[in-house]
């Protein structure tokens, strides 16, 4: 495939809902506006375990995969997903987070290998706006 | 002679009107314009007049004694209870709910203490999903967003506070509601505290955890069931207690307008009211154990609108639609709360001054019963003892200084809130009609409708704030602030997950494991056929089978859910 080709390629997302977490409006307000930027957005659905997360990823051949956690689980979670994307070799795909999520955590989660957190009151806007950002530079 | 502005003569009315818009309106909006193209409510997007005046209440057909009435007659806009609050003020209670039963007991005793008079019990994740916290679901959410309970044990030391105080306890446990309701049966049977002392209040209805929140275990038609069996059980054994209560409240945080609110709410409580009358009972009977909690937002005259037509609606179906005759039949009964959704993470603080509006709302729309404050930082995680007094004083306030219980129904009257009021309860009777139309909540559910209308509210709210239609302080009217808040935050001890899987392994050890066995086979049997369960949860509960280890029996009776993409709403 060439470098064209490749841009034109819309982004693909994965949407998760790791845990037993079942608050979906971040996620489903994301979805929504990811598609209507253009992008193509699977939504796992609710209680995935990391090792779900990571399967579908690879399977799905997303480039981005959103987590999201408003139940305070993530720090359980999140850097689990990062970890089994890098062991299966698939760690060019961009690991995203948002929930409620306090700010030493946030950092943690960075330094984890997780690329942005998006907390309540962040845009879509800016989350559309950083992931074709991340896009094009790739 | 009648003047301009008597309601018994709208020509002079409609006059009057005219003049004022000519002389006095006219030149002034031609110097100042006006602040917006257009003023809209928050949540239906109903368009806001300028001024109204009885000409609105005669175009909307309005007819007082119809359509307000007298406190605690038919339809109960003025609300349920004949002397409002000057008899006695609402109760207060709180949400809360975390860590071990241990540390779920104390702080249970210190809400009592700061003069509530009840509150809500909410379990934690993996309870609520009806799984044990040594499944592997349960990592990291042990204790977290409520209480830990596996067995019987647990619910002993969560419930081990002092009962004189209590007046009224509301288990949040719809999932798995009848092992919830058989262990804290069995629990107040060994501590000794009779039943009937305090009014236990389970939400149990399942349904809408389908249409959000997403605590559901089984398929819909069986959570119907399961919800079924603990009304039927609790009205013939505990018939002080409330064993169905429509938290309208999820669909509220979930978007849903006042409309849907209300509507949904109505067509799922419809639903088990049905269900509970095929096991022969009749609507005079069933329809007072039925109840609603409600959650306010901050469009204020929504939000009093909203609760004056609840009681209308439920009033008018009861009687119309179910030909109930006596009067707790009639009335609604409902507990009406501030609500968490309009809280923000930003300035938090802020959230202070919006319980306390909405409150007002709550008290000035007649919340009925009981009201429930959350807490002001719960937006960002689970609350500190502070917030706790804090949402306590927000009640108190209301109730003591404001003045507005002193009279009953002040704003009844209001042209806007007449209106409103109106408008509202019009508009749910033609929603509830769409959803019979279409078979009824469970249908509604099923093709997934409930679920895309709220996906759609979701979506247009956050497009408002991002667009900045909406206003929100703290959020969208300023520069985004980083999230250096100094705000408290409570937290849960990590070592409690490890000290709750310890204490389920200890249980688990000293029990009689044979006996375990044949009461969850009796609880198999009861699922497979149509014993109610509720009798045979209790022995099992009684012989310490975990809640998970029940739940497993009733998945492999009744499978378990997954909604496919179109019923997720996504």
């Amino acid at each position: 495939m060439n470098a064209a080709a490749v841009s034109e390629r819309p982004i693909r997302v994965l949407l998760a809902k790791l845990g037993l977490d079942a608050h979906t409006i971040g996620v489903t307000v994301i979805a929504r506006a990811l598609r209507d930027a253009g992008m193509e957005v699977i939504y796992s659905g609710l209680k995935q375990t990391p090792e779900m997360v990571a399967a579908t990823a690879i399977q799905e051949d997303v480039d981005v995969v959103g987590l999201s956690s408003l139940s305070a689980a993530h720090m359980q979670h999140f850097p689990r997903v990062v970890e089994l994307l890098r062991e299966q070799g698939a760690d060019d795909k961009l690991v995203i987070a948002g929930g409620v999520i306090p700010a030493e955590d946030a950092q943690r989660l960075r330094d984890a290998g997780v690329a942005a957190i998006f907390t309540m009151g962040t845009s879509t806007d800016e989350i559309v706006a950083f992931l074709r950002q991340w896009a094009a530079s790739r | 002679m009648s003047q301009p502005g008597d309601p018994r003569d709208p020509e002079a009315l409609r006059k009057g009107l005219e003049e004022w818009e000519r002389q006095t309106l006219a030149p002034a909006l031609e110097r100042e314009g006006e602040r917006l193209p257009a003023f809209e409510t928050q949540a239906l997007h109903w368009p806001v007049e300028r001024l109204y005046t009885p000409l609105d209440l005669e175009a909307a057909g309005f007819d007082y004694l119809k359509d307000v009435g007298f406190p605690g007659q038919f339809p109960y806009t003025r609300g349920t209870r004949p002397n409002g609050y000057r008899s006695q003020l609402w109760a207060m209670k709180q949400v809360t709910g975390f860590g071990t039963p241990e540390e779920w007991a104390k702080r249970a005793q210190y809400m009592l203490d700061q003069g509530l008079s009840g509150f809500f019990i909410e379990y934690d994740l993996p309870t609520t999903n009806g799984f044990d916290s040594d499944h592997p679901l349960a990592a990291g959410e042990v204790g977290r967003a409520g209480v830990a309970v596996d067995t019987l044990a647990d619910m002993e030391a969560a419930l081990d506070f002092d009962f004189s105080k209590l007046r009224h306890l509301t288990s949040v446990c719809n999932g798995p509601q009848p092992v919830n309701l058989a262990m804290i049966i069995a629990a107040l049977e060994k501590k000794g505290v009779d039943p009937a002392s305090f009014t236990l209040q389970m939400p149990n209805a399942i349904l809408i955890e389908y249409t959000c929140v997403g605590r559901y275990i089984f398929p819909p038609e069986h959570g119907l069931r399961i919800s079924t069996d603990v009304i039927e059980y609790t009205i013939r054994n505990h018939p002080n207690w409330v064993p169905i209560s429509v938290i309208s409240a999820q669909l509220y945080a979930a978007r849903a307008n006042p409309v849907q609110e209300l509507a949904f709410g109505f067509s799922i409580a419809m639903q088990y009211l049905d269900a509970v009358l095929a096991r022969g009972f009749t609507i005079d009977e069933v329809a007072p154990y039925f109840s609603f909690v409600t959650g306010v937002d901050m469009d204020f005259f929504e939000a009093v609108g909203k609760l004056r037509a609840y009681r209308k609606v439920w009033a008018r179906l009861m009687k119309d639609r179910y030909g109930a005759k006596t009067r707790e039949a009639l009335e609604l009964r409902i507990t009406a709360s501030p609500g968490t959704m309009s809280l923000t993470l930003q300035q938090p603080l802020n959230n202070i001054t919006r319980l306390a509006i909405q409150m007002l709302a709550c008290a000035l729309g007649g919340g009925g019963y009981t009201m429930t404050t959350p807490l002001h930082d719960e937006a960002h995680a689970l609350p500190s003892d502070e917030a706790i007094a804090v949402g306590a004083g927000v009640q108190k306030i209301v109730a003591h200084e404001s003045g507005v219980a002193d009279t009953i129904d002040p704003l009844a009257g209001s042209y806007y809130v007449e209106v409103m009021t109106k408008r509202i309860e019009d508009a749910v009777f033609a929603e509830i009609e769409k959803i019979d139309r279409m078979g009824g909540a469970l249908a509604a559910i099923r093709t997934g409708y409930f679920q895309r209308e709220l996906a759609r509210e979701q979506c247009e709210r956050n497009r408002a704030l991002d667009t900045g239609k909406r206003k929100l302080v703290g959020v969208n009217d300023v520069e985004r602030r980083s999230d250096e808040e100094s705000l408290e935050i409570f937290r849960v001890d990590p070592e409690s997950e490890r000290r709750q899987i310890e204490r389920l392994r200890a249980v688990k050890a000293r029990r009689d494991e044979a006996k375990v066995a044949e009461a969850l086979e009796r609880v198999r049997e009861a699922a497979e056929g149509d014993e109610n369960l509720v009798p045979p949860i209790l022995e099992a509960v009684k012989l310490y089978a975990s809640q998970g280890e029940i739940c497993d029996v009733l998945r492999e009776a009744f499978g378990t859910y997954m909604p496919d993409s179109l019923t997720t709403g996504v």
